[in-house]
Order: C-alpha cells, then structure tokens, then sequence
C-alpha cells in the first residue's frame, strides 16, 4: 500500500504547477500518477509531489467535476479554466470571375407537344455616349477650317470708335 | 579624448588589433554576471546572460524557468521552500 491512492491530496513540487494542491485520480504503472486539482490534470510522477495528510473520498478514475466537487468540501475553489477559441482570422476575399452566360437550352418536352423556340433576347440599347466626348465630336470641323482663310476681320470704317476728347486739367501756376 | 560615459567604468576596455596593423582601444558593453541562487549560491542554469536591448527585446519565457521562484530559487532550493510552506 503506497502513499499515492486515489483520493490523496498532494502539493506538486516540480514545474510549473509546483506549489498547487492536487488530489491522486488514478494509480497508474511504476512510478506515474494521475493527478487532477489546482494543477492540470496530467500524468505525473510521484517524485513531483509531496503528499499531505489530508485525503478526498473520490473513486478511482473521478472526473474533473467530482474532483471540483470534493475540493470544495476542501474549502478550496477551483477555476474551471477551458480553452480560448481562435478567433477567426480575416481573410481576403478574392474577386471571382462571373460565369459567362451560357446559351439557353431547349428543353426537351414529350413527344406531340409543339417545341416553344427559346424567346429572342430583347435588344440591346446602344451606350449612351459620354457626355464629354459627345460634346467633342458635335464640333464642326468645317468652321474651323474656313475662319483662316477669310483672313483677319478688318473692321469697317463707319464703325470706328469714337474717342472722347478729354478735358485738359487747369494747370497751377507756381507761386512766385 | 575619450567621452565621458567611458570614463565610469560601465563599459570593459578592449584591445583589438586592427587591419592596419595598429592596436586600438575599444570600449564594449559588460556582459551581465550569471545570475546565483538566493539559497544556496549556485549558478542558475537556463537564464541567457543578455543586456540592454537584446533583453528588452526578448520575451519573458526565455529569460527565466517558467516556475515559482524562477529566476532566483535553484529548482532543489525551491522544492524545499514549497514543502516547509506547506507544513
């Protein structure tokens, strides 16, 4: 009869669950032990652990929650600690490729039924032109062309501006 | 004229031998001493002897046992220190 049976409250000292109290689930062959507690339940080997005088009544092979259970008669609470999920990681979203529209099928009907022909497509509106674009190609080329060859407009005579006479300034006269 | 900051003895002195031929003084940062368990005084094994940024820079599970008293506690000294707590 070892000092490690099932119900056997230890102190782990080795580790990184060393000084936390844990309780024997299960002997296992040789040397290793099946601890549960304060410390993750794992293996362990009995050299990792200094028993207590205190003992739980568990059966061999407990689970985590009898073991919860008989801590709390301990007085001891125990952090039911479990696994963060990964978050889900951003992914790009690719740009898929739209399926090219495939030719409608005729459909198969019974035999003395007459075959309805697939209905025409509507047709097609022709783009509207850009707007900047329409306003380049209105422009007529003729215009342009001819305005060089009349020469420079001379301006008729009649049409001349008149200039206004403009009052003269009375000049002082320096004092003497 | 060396600067100041060569002058306290923070930085060890070194005498490198250049290409050219000529031995030229060299001030380089101390390496940190190991580090000694409070216990018993012996050298801790797993802690790297780094300083400044290269400590600063590494993570903190690389720098010491990841166990109670990591660090400063020699695992044998730490057992016996957990065990007379407990009783």
């Amino acid at each position: 009869m070892t000092m490690f049976e099932p119900g056997r409250i230890c102190i782990k000292i080795a580790g990184r669950d060393a000084g936390r109290k844990c309780v024997v689930v299960e002997a296992e062959k040789d040397s290793m032990v099946l601890v549960d507690g304060e410390t993750r339940r794992r293996k362990c080997n009995v050299r990792h652990l200094e028993p207590l005088d205190q003992t739980v009544s568990i059966k061999a092979g407990a689970s985590h929650a009898d073991v919860i259970t008989a801590f709390k008669k301990l007085g001891v609470e125990l952090r039911d600690t479990k696994a963060k999920k990964a978050a889900a990681r951003p992914r790009r979203v690719h740009k898929q490729k739209t399926p090219k529209e495939e030719p409608a099928k005729p459909v198969k009907k019974a035999k003395g039924e007459p075959v309805k022909q697939a209905s025409p497509e509507p047709a097609k509106e022709s783009p509207k032109p850009h707007p900047i674009t329409a306003e380049v190609t209105k422009e007529p080329v003729g215009e342009t062309v001819a305005a060089p060859k009349e020469g420079p407009a001379k301006p008729e005579p009649s049409a001349k501006p008149t200039e206004k006479p403009t009052p003269k300034k009375p000049v002082k006269k320096a004092a003497m | 004229m060396v600067e100041g900051k060569f002058k306290s003895g923070r930085f060890a002195r070194k005498h490198v031998k250049v290409s050219g031929g000529r031995t030229v003084l060299r001030f380089e940062e101390r390496t940190p001493r190991q580090p000694h368990c409070s216990g018993c005084g012996r050298v801790l094994p797993g802690i790297p002897r780094m300083s400044g940024a290269e400590a600063k820079n590494s993570p903190k599970t690389t720098k010491r046992p990841e166990r109670p008293y990591g660090g400063v506690l020699c695992s044998a000294c730490m057992r016996a220190k957990i065990i007379e707590q407990a009783q």
